[in-house]
């Protein structure tokens, strides 16, 4: 049976990509579901609620209610806790029952709105698809609503766009680049949507040039691009070599008004190494891997980013998966360590825990590996002797 | 783009009228989607000659993968319309309306009016809006307006009556809007008086006067609607006429 998965967890929904989306942005988030799912979306795929607040409710959708419609009694919550929470902003997002029941998100977000006086955004998500869908989406519309044109930065102004625990954890990681591109002499705009407010990113049209670190900031990317003339780079910098090739291509997106991928690896020469996860992480970390025959699958929706060829896989799908594995037989895999049960006879996992795929499973080890941290962490130089690590 | 959805009881012609109606803005040079949104999947069969077309419902349940194109769950019938059938669940079993739903994202997906760029798309609806999946057709984005079709008999004027208060219920909305009445007649006892009755109360035009026809059922014995089958007769007068009224109110009402 196709897409299902028998032994290796399926990756977060999309519920929960917009949920994390909007963490910290001041907004209130409705999850138009049965009561007792709070816990999914606002912990178990969140790690931000232990010392940081967020307005994410669940509408505790019950049976009758799926049965006779009352769209009416969604709406009055919401408008009733907007009343009280007064928040800078209303997302509603749906679940799989409202998928099956046929709600209308735009239509309820327009009463709500009318109703409240504050903007309210229907997100389209229906809980089965994954984290990257749903937060892209999120992204894209706080783009669109908030980000107004406004004069330029002083020097290369960047935003990092698709910043999120579920591909980062909170390991320290997205504050590292935000040091790295200090370092590197760019000023720091905004940062979808970690350590930022509301009111940064409405900034972002001040930057002139984004950085991509997920397959989650491309939709914002392609928008503030279509709209603004901003130019976007994909990559995370891990690794000496591969941030100096990323931060060149950030100046040169500048100079040429061109978006660069260079996550998008080439291979090189030596030990096989499979890389599994999100498109630009992984591909960075494929493209950081020199001197290994690197090869990049990705589970994950790419919003196209990623060819289908030698060096990069699409396989979302379990059973495809395994075949890619099976076909590619790589000496090491670079993976979440659920991983572990479906690699190869042979294959040496190295562990990269990816919290949208097995939570806080391995929250305290999910790397930061900016710039020199990945050279330091003793990766390729293992790779590189073939141990075991 | 005229975006019309067809309600109605169930037999009482929604179909006939539909795809009568889609024959007739064919006839008139436009460029027309008929998308059957009822499991019976039998709303375009007579524009296609008789041969039905294979439902979306049909391609999903014995595909693993969405189809990749518009083609694979259409076919294209008289005058060039393009027909398509959600279909829907085996009988007593499913969610008829949640096909609908499926249906409709699909042909987002497949981003059927970009690639079609139709000048009509007519909607016919199985019966009652009985749940969210059968309001799908009249949400933002498809059809604009309504037309309700029913006889002098009792139980049609009460499902018309049923859906009007539905549609009405989304007021709030930007939803369609219910346009007008399709008497369709069955020579009932005071025909004209009872649905013109329910038409002044409901505050709606008879926008067409459909004879009971023997040329209809004669037709459709053949597959064909009366545009294609009997152009000359006066159902088929009807419709076309019908068809013009609603030409000339969109080119009226454009900017």
């Amino acid at each position: 049976m196709k897409n299902v998965s028998r032994i290796i967890p399926c990756y977060a929904a999309d519920t929960a990509g917009v949920c994390s989306a909007l963490y910290e942005l001041g907004g209130m988030t409705v999850v138009h579901d049965a009561s007792g799912c709070n816990s999914t979306y606002a912990t178990h795929d969140e790690p931000r609620w232990v010392d940081m607040q967020s307005m994410i409710y669940i509408s505790a959708l019950t049976e009758l209610d799926a049965i006779m419609g009352d769209d009416e009694k969604f709406i009055a919550d919401v408008t009733a806790a907007a009343h009280d929470q007064q928040p800078a902003f209303i997302t509603i997002c749906g679940s799989p029952m409202p998928m099956m029941t046929g709600f209308d998100f735009d239509a309820a977000a327009a009463e709500i709105e009318a109703r409240t006086g504050i903007r309210t955004l229907a997100m389209h998500t229906n809980g089965t698809r994954s984290y990257v869908e749903g937060a892209s989406e999120a992204f894209g519309a706080i783009v669109r609503e908030y980000v107004k044109d406004q004069p330029k930065a002083d020097g290369i102004g960047v935003n990092i766009l698709g910043a999120t625990p579920l591909d980062f954890g909170i390991s320290g990681a997205v504050e590292s680049i935000r040091q790295w591109l200090a370092d590197c002499g760019f000023t720091m705009v905004s940062c979808f949507a970690m350590g930022d407010s509301l009111t940064d990113i409405a900034r972002a049209a001040a930057a002139r040039v984004n950085l991509v670190i997920s397959a989650s900031g491309l939709a914002a990317a392609q928008y503030l691009k279509e709209t603004f003339g901003i130019p976007y780079v994909c990559g995370v910098p891990v690794g000496t070599f591969f941030s100096g090739i990323l931060a060149n291509a950030l100046r040169l997106a500048v100079q040429k008004d061109a978006d660069l991928k260079p996550c998008i690896h080439r291979g090189f020469r030596g030990r096989k190494v499979a890389v599994i996860g999100d498109a630009v992480y992984a591909g960075s970390l494929a493209t950081a891997l020199i001197s290994c025959d690197a090869r990049v699958i990705c589970p994950l929706p790419d919003g196209g980013l990623l060819p289908e060829d030698t060096f990069n896989s699409h396989a979302a799908a379990e059973e495809d998966i395994e075949a890619v594995l099976a076909a590619w037989q790589p000496e090491f895999v670079l993976a979440d360590p659920l991983y572990q049960a479906i690699l190869p006879a042979g294959a040496k996992l190295i562990p990269f825990p990816h919290y949208a795929f097995s939570g806080r499973c391995f929250d305290k080890t999910i790397p930061d590996w900016t710039a020199a941290k990945f050279d330091a962490c003793g990766i390729k130089k293992q790779i590189m002797n073939g141990e075991t690590l | 783009m005229i975006k019309v959805a067809i309600y109605g009881k169930g037999g009482i012609g929604k179909s006939t009228c539909t795809a009568n109606l889609a024959a007739a803005f064919a006839t008139l040079g436009k460029r027309v989607i008929q998308i059957g949104c009822d499991p019976k999947a039998d709303s375009t069969i007579n524009l296609l000659g008789g041969t039905p077309v294979t439902p979306v419902m049909d391609y999903l349940r014995t595909h693993d993968d969405d189809p990749d194109t518009v083609e694979a769950i259409s076919e294209t019938g008289f005058g060039g319309i393009l027909c398509i059938e959600t279909g829907g669940p085996t009988p007593g079993l499913g969610c008829a309306g949640r096909g609908i739903i499926t249906t409709f994202n699909l042909l987002e997906q497949l981003e059927l009016f970009e690639q079609h760029q139709p000048d009509v798309v007519l909607y016919d609806v199985l019966g009652d809006v009985v749940c969210g999946g059968f309001a799908a057709p009249i949400r933002e984005g498809y059809a604009e307006h309504v037309l309700i079709v029913t006889s002098g008999e009792k139980m049609a004027l009460y499902a018309a009556n049923n859906i009007r208060n539905a549609v009405n219920n989304f007021a709030d909305r930007s939803y369609a809007k219910v346009r007008g009445v399709i008497m369709n007649r069955r020579n009932v006892e005071g025909e004209e008086e009872k649905v013109r009755a329910f038409a002044d109360s409901a505050g709606l035009e008879i926008v067409a006067d459909i004879p009971r026809s023997d040329d209809i059922i004669r037709c459709e014995d053949m597959g064909k609607t009366v545009i294609e089958g009997a152009p000359d007769c006066e159902a088929a007068k009807r419709f076309l006429a019908l068809a013009q009224k609603l030409i000339d109110e969109e080119t009226t009402s454009a900017p």
